[in-house]
């Protein structure tokens, strides 16, 4: 680790005017446990690294009927998974920020810091992609909106211009009949990254067996995580068999880029990610996808 | 305290090991705990080359920065080689780096941020040289030389009986190749020393490791000066697996730098640093030709094995021979043809690992065992006992079989996997495939093969207070050496468990010890201890018959007292005795020493003779679930057997047989260093996956009923042999889930999804 100042703002405002006066020079400290892992490894080199954990109000978790669910950037995932609105009306939130990484990380680590590192390996993404999130970014010009699926770039990337800190997240408020279900794959129990997710939303049709308004989301496979509109769309107004949940496993599998990497080449990722797709889906309607069709 | 049985029927007690408290309470002393006063701290700098040729070492700017006291190059470090059988490796790579990760150049400063700053300001510059990162080219006309000469870094030619009759003789004769990876120890505690010379030069060594003379040894030749002029003493040990027994290099550095400079230097290695200065296991390719009657009988069995020493040999040729020949041993085989070569590759140098080139070898012979069973419509467990070796036989290779419950490990895990019955069901058509598999194998408890002895050495000193203090040579690395001697001394001498102190081992204080390999400590060592404990108890026996005019041979030591055994007239307090001994006039302490050496010899110049005083066994067997989608492999269920002969703690002996499970686990499935032009590329644990608590269900052991005649209270060793069975175990159960053999480790999803592929595509080209 290089030496470095750190800085600690006593307020959302004094720490953007901070990343404005440091620019490219600064960078944010939110839980550190991806940050600390960069510093150590020298993989970057800031001259200020601006503490924003003591920030008032970035880290509560609101509800409303209306609004849907807020949740503050600063919000470790542990107490996202704790919090009572989540769990009561977005239990595969509480289980996604329950089960994510290790203990360690979930008590030290924050969904801002998660969602801008931009690690693909990581769980949160896909399924507030598919819940239909939208990001909060604070500037000095005040506040702007973006969806989930343009706040995700690339690697590594996101859409947070210079001077930009997340604020928060921002889910709508769950549809009568709304079911969502989040699933991940790890290559062996140790690892703590997944090797791919898939995360399902729809809402059940009055007839019980067909769905509607589905979103289909893949993570950690793909360099950002992505909607499958299509897979979404084969899922949509007909009853969901076996049958149908390889279909739409199939239109992911034939359409998805994955990244090849020692972790787990494309083929195999493509494997793995059309098996969950599978079995999400399946699971969703009730069958049994250990049955080969 | 403990029960009248031990020793003679069933086992001892299961008492929970004698330094658990220190470590659970984090009072335990590692060796990177250690804080000396103007300690150093040291760094090292790593060849980013697989091969190259040092063209220059600049230090001066590193020496430059306040704070650093000492940088040093392979320019400065002894011309002394040291190694085992090889002598090839020096404190820092001197003209030639052999791997990426070759130690090149150390340095010690104030602080450790000051280290990391120095070390970024070291200038070398090299010349590469053309690398052989693959074993299989190694022996090839042209092919770059690791070593001047031949990367040949040894050979063994084994012939028994007659192997082309052998072959004629069969029924049925099956060939494969088999290919094993390394592993990584994976201890919990990477490398860490503290060094300190005085003010006449001599060096102290605090570090961890599994043998302090072995380290002392290393250290003279690493550092060309005397044997006495060094001090090693033993840190708690955070786990060793072979890793610490002599290969690793950090200690010498560590060791070198204190005499650089006058004050101490603390060196512990970051995760990845262990890695790469530690040592992974031995990776071989094994092709294994077997002939075997209808009746499953082994006619002939050829081996020959091509082993991957990297860089450097270390005790690479002692594991070669291992692979070569010791599970020949575990059968009544007759014709034999092995040849075991050795190679250098400019890769991580690999060496020593729990199973000792056990692994390796059991892995081929169980898969290939299963798949001839199959073949030959066997049932494998009757091929295993048809050839079993047993109790009174001598092996091929002269292997004198004291205890052995070979058949009874098997019988044990048939029954308690319910074999039979889940055999019989039928066979699924889902995505997730269920099967069984099992393994069996065998390991010395001991081997003569560090010189013409194989003994251990105990001090056992009686205080005052009818207490005891153990020293030994004999390292405690978390297997529990320092509780089994205390439970056999407080056995012997009649007093409980926590009146003994076992004292760690120090080269200036404790009794020449070769340390913790081979499974050597409880057969020898506890041999040694009996035998001290003994001679103490007559000790005090006597004092006592003279203070009481008593006759010794009606004297005891039970529960703390001396006592009559006849009249019941006489109860003495054993502290009052104890004092007794000292209190008179040509009195003194009461100190023993006491050494065993095994009835053993060293081996022939073709691989024979009895080696060890005893000769452990296991059985595993193990129920696998196959996703035929994801080709995830998850362990369902696991029944272990050990015969260890007569546990004396079986709670330790346990702990050991399922940690083995859960290491073999590891290489079986998840754990596979990976390189990318000789360089590690998943240096950590986060991409480097060990099997952890959620990999594994509830795990069996058993210890089955065995006593052997050459074993302290009937006791041998246990541990390595318990790692032996696990992979070729889960490999046979993969196989009968899904119809899919696979001969090269580890079995990563990947190949279970190529397998399935490639038959699917046979089915449909067959339609």
């Amino acid at each position: 680790m290089l030496p470095f100042d750190i800085a600690t703002p006593g307020t959302l405002a004094e720490a953007l005017a901070l990343l404005d006066q440091y620019d490219e020079e600064a960078c944010v400290f939110a839980g550190g446990t991806a940050l600390v892992i960069a510093l150590r490894q020298r993989m970057i080199a800031p001259r200020v690294v601006v503490s924003i954990g003591q920030l008032p109000g970035l880290s509560e978790i609101t509800y409303s009927e209306a609004e849907g669910l807020r949740i503050g950037a600063l919000a470790r995932h542990a107490q996202i998974a704790a919090s009572d609105p989540v769990r009561r009306h977005y239990p595969v939130l509480a289980q996604l920020f329950g089960g994510l990484a290790n203990p360690q990380v979930r008590n030290q680590g924050t969904v801002g810091g998660n969602l801008c590192y931009a690690d693909p390996a990581t769980d949160p993404p896909s399924c507030l992609l598919a819940l239909g999130a939208e990001v909060i970014i604070a500037g000095r010009m005040g506040q702007r909106r973006l969806p989930m699926r343009a706040f995700l770039v690339d690697f590594f990337t996101t859409a947070l211009e210079p001077g930009e800190i997340l604020a928060g997240i921002h889910i709508p408020p769950p549809q009568p009949g709304e079911h969502a279900l989040y699933r991940r794959h790890l290559r062996t129990p140790a690892e703590h990254r997944p090797l791919a997710n898939v995360a399902l939303r729809f809402v059940a049709g009055p007839d019980g067996h067909s769905w509607k308004d589905v979103r289909l989301a893949i993570g950690a496979a793909v360099p950002v995580a992505l909607p499958m509109d299509e897979a979404g769309r084969a899922l949509t107004g007909r009853p969901i068999t076996l049958a149908v949940a390889g279909e739409a496993a199939a239109l992911v599998a034939e359409r998805l880029e994955p990244i090849s990497d020692s972790r787990g080449d494309a083929a195999f990722r493509t494997a793995v990610v059309r098996a969950a797709v599978r079995r999400i889906v399946a699971e969703a309607a009730g069958l049994d996808w250990t049955e080969t069709t | 305290m403990h029960r009248e049985d031990f020793g003679l029927a069933g086992e001892g007690e299961g008492i929970p090991q004698v330094n658990a408290r220190e470590k659970v309470l984090g009072c335990a002393v590692y060796a990177g705990d250690m804080r000396l006063p103007r300690m150093l701290h040291a760094r090292i700098l790593r060849s980013p080359h697989a091969h190259a040729r040092i063209t220059g070492v600049d230090l001066t700017a590193a020496l430059a920065l306040p704070g650093v006291r000492v940088a040093v190059s392979g320019r400065d470090v002894p011309a002394r080689a040291w190694g085992l059988s090889h002598k090839q490796q020096h404190v820092l790579a001197r003209d030639t780096v052999r791997f990426v990760g070759e130690e090149v150049a150390a340095l010690a400063a104030d602080t450790p941020e000051i280290a990391d700053a120095a070390l970024d300001l070291i200038q070398i510059s090299y010349e590469p040289l053309p690398a052989l990162l693959d074993p299989a080219d190694a022996l090839t006309t042209g092919a770059p030389l690791v070593h001047a000469g031949s990367n040949l870094a040894d050979e063994i030619n084994i012939q028994r009986g007659d192997i082309d009759a052998g072959f004629a003789q069969a029924d049925l004769i099956h060939e494969e190749t088999y290919r094993t990876h390394s592993q990584y120890p994976g201890y919990m505690e990477p490398m860490a020393t503290v060094a300190a010379t005085d003010a006449n030069g001599r060096l102290t060594v605090w570090t961890s490791t599994q043998s302090v003379f072995l380290a002392r040894q290393r250290l003279a030749e690493a550092l060309d000066r005397p044997v006495s002029s060094i001090r090693v003493i033993q840190a708690t040990v955070g786990g060793g697996f072979g890793g610490k027994i002599v290969e690793e290099r950090s200690s010498v550095i560590a060791a070198f730098l204190a005499t650089r400079t006058d004050r101490p230097v603390r060196l512990g290695l970051t995760r990845i640093e262990d890695m790469l200065s530690g040592c992974l296991s031995v990776p071989e390719t094994i092709r294994l030709r077997l002939g075997m009657r209808r009746d499953g009988t082994i006619t002939a069995k050829e081996v020959e094995i091509l082993a991957d020493c990297g860089a450097f040999a270390g005790l690479a040729p002692d594991i070669l021979i291992v692979s070569a020949m010791r599970s020949d041993n575990m059968q009544r085989i007759a014709n034999i043809r092995t040849r075991a070569r050795l190679v250098y590759t400019n890769t991580l140098p690999r060496g020593a690992f729990r199973g000792f080139g056990g692994t390796q070898m059991l892995f081929a012979l169980n898969s290939h065992l299963a798949t001839m069973a199959e073949k030959l419509d066997l049932d494998v467990f009757d091929v295993h006992r048809r050839n079993a070796i047993g109790p009174g036989d001598t092996t091929v290779h002269g292997w004198k079989i004291g205890s052995c419950a070979l058949e009874a490990c098997l019988t044990h895990v048939r029954k308690a996997i319910d074999w039979d019955a889940k055999r019989a069901r039928p066979k699924g058509t889902g995505v997730l495939r269920r099967g069984l598999g099992v393994a069996a194998a065998m390991h010395v408890s001991g081997n003569r093969t560090i010189g013409n002895w194989d003994g251990a050495t105990i001090l056992l000193k009686v205080n005052e207070d009818g207490r005891a203090v153990i020293l030994t040579g004999e390292s405690d690395m978390g297997q529990g050496a320092f509780t089994m001697l205390t439970q056999i001394c407080a056995k012997e001498l009649g007093i409980p468990p926590a009146h003994v102190t076992v004292q760690a081992p120090d080269t200036d204080i404790s009794p020449f010890s070769i340390g913790t390999l081979a499974s050597r400590v409880t057969i020898n060592a506890g041999a040694a201890m009996v035998k001290a404990a003994r001679q103490a108890r007559s000790q005090i026996l006597a004092a006592a018959a003279e203070k009481y005019s008593h006759p010794e041979d009606d004297l005891e030591i039970a529960d703390g007292m001396v006592r009559a055994r006849g009249t019941g007239n006489l109860t003495v307090p054993l502290p009052e005795i104890c004092r007794y001994h000292i209190f008179r006039h040509g009195g003194e302490g009461i100190i023993v020493s006491a050494s065993h050496d095994p009835e053993t010899v060293r081996m022939d110049a073709e691989h024979r003779g009895n080696i060890a005083p005893g000769y452990s066994f296991a059985a595993q067997a193990v129920e696998v679930e196959v996703d035929t989608e994801t080709g995830q492999v998850r362990l369902i269920e696991s029944w272990l057997a050990d015969d260890c002969g007569v546990a004396i703690n079986p709670l330790a002996v346990h702990g050991q047989s399922n940690g083995a499970a859960v290491q073999s686990l590891g290489w079986a499935l998840y754990e596979e260093p990976r390189f990318e032009g000789g360089q590690l590329s998943n240096g950590n644990l986060a991409d480097y996956t060990m099997a952890t608590a959620d990999a594994v269900p509830r795990l069996h052991s058993a210890i089955v009923d065995s006593f052997e005649p050459n074993g302290p209270l009937g006791a041998k060793g246990a541990s390595e042999t318990a790692i032996l069975p696990g992979a070729p175990a889960i490999a046979n159960a993969v196989y009968e889930a899904i119809g899919l053999r696979i001969t090269d480790l580890p079995i990563t999803p990947e190949k279970i999804l190529a397998g399935l592929a490639r038959a699917k595509g046979a089915r449909d080209a067959a339609l």
